[in-house]
């Protein structure tokens, strides 16, 4: 998987949210809000694909969570992005 | 952790935070896209449904659709309906009473609208927006029996 082209994150009003961003227009109206931890793994996967096991890695790296807890927010947070259509397989 | 929670939820940042980050990139030389709250610009633009396609105000002139700073924090999305000099009267289609503003109060210029979930916007160089323009601004006199006849409580008088 890989973050679709055009989806930025960026600090608004302190929330972490993601925007559709072409080259001339910003859409305000499709704003994807992140916590801090989703922050983190979207800043992480910028230029590279990924999938469940590298994103279960970096949460590994970062949290101290084990395993299995990890895959599980790997594997949901997956699902959500491609729901909102930031991501593409 | 990551949202523990599966579902997209709709998120309302307040304005006077929220428009001037947007009032950024504007100046940034972008265009904007911003989702419409509030009845203000009815019948043309919906509340919730309708968004408008934003760009920054070189030039505004009488007619335009304006977002406009019109108290500290306190923006709009309104026709101006008379420059005099540096003073603006700011009027919402769907508003019978009248803001005022300073010309430098004026933050960006709407050139079209998303409307009903369509995917190209209706510009406000393009012959709809004109005709609707023309002919609501001169309807002004009997525009409270007008707004009375599109409000949305007539229908389900009907149902």
């Amino acid at each position: 998987m890989k973050i679709k082209k055009g989806f930025r994150l960026r600090s608004v009003c302190g929330e972490n949210v993601v925007v559709a961003e072409g080259i001339e227009n910003i859409d305000f109206s499709r704003i994807i809000s992140m916590n801090d931890s989703a922050a983190y793994l979207w800043n992480n996967v910028q230029e590279t694909s990924f999938d469940v096991e590298s994103l279960t890695k970096l949460l590994l790296e970062e949290y101290e969570v084990d395993e299995a807890t990890a895959r599980h927010d790997a594997g949901q947070i997956i699902d959500k992005w491609l729901e909102a259509g930031i991501i593409e397989k | 952790m990551p949202q523990d929670d599966n579902k997209i939820k709709t998120v309302q940042m307040p304005n006077d935070v929220f428009l001037p980050f947007v009032v950024e990139q504007l100046k940034d030389g972008h265009t904007v896209t911003l989702p419409l709250r509030g009845r203000s610009m009815r019948p043309f633009l919906e509340d919730g449904r309708d968004k408008a396609l934003l760009t920054l105000a070189d030039y505004p002139k009488v007619g335009d659709a304006v977002l406009a700073e019109i108290s500290k924090g306190v923006f709009v999305l309104h026709r101006i309906i008379k420059i005099d000099g540096l003073n603006v009267t700011l009027r919402g289609d769907g508003n019978l009473g009248n803001e005022y503003c300073s010309l430098s109060d004026i933050r960006a210029k709407a050139i079209g609208f998303y409307r009903k979930g369509r995917q190209t916007p209706d510009r406000t160089d393009g012959l709809k927006w004109r005709v609707y323009s023309w002919w609501w601004m001169r309807l002004y006199p009997i525009r409270r029996y007008l707004l009375f006849i599109f409000n949305p409580h007539i229908p389900q008088l009907f149902k």
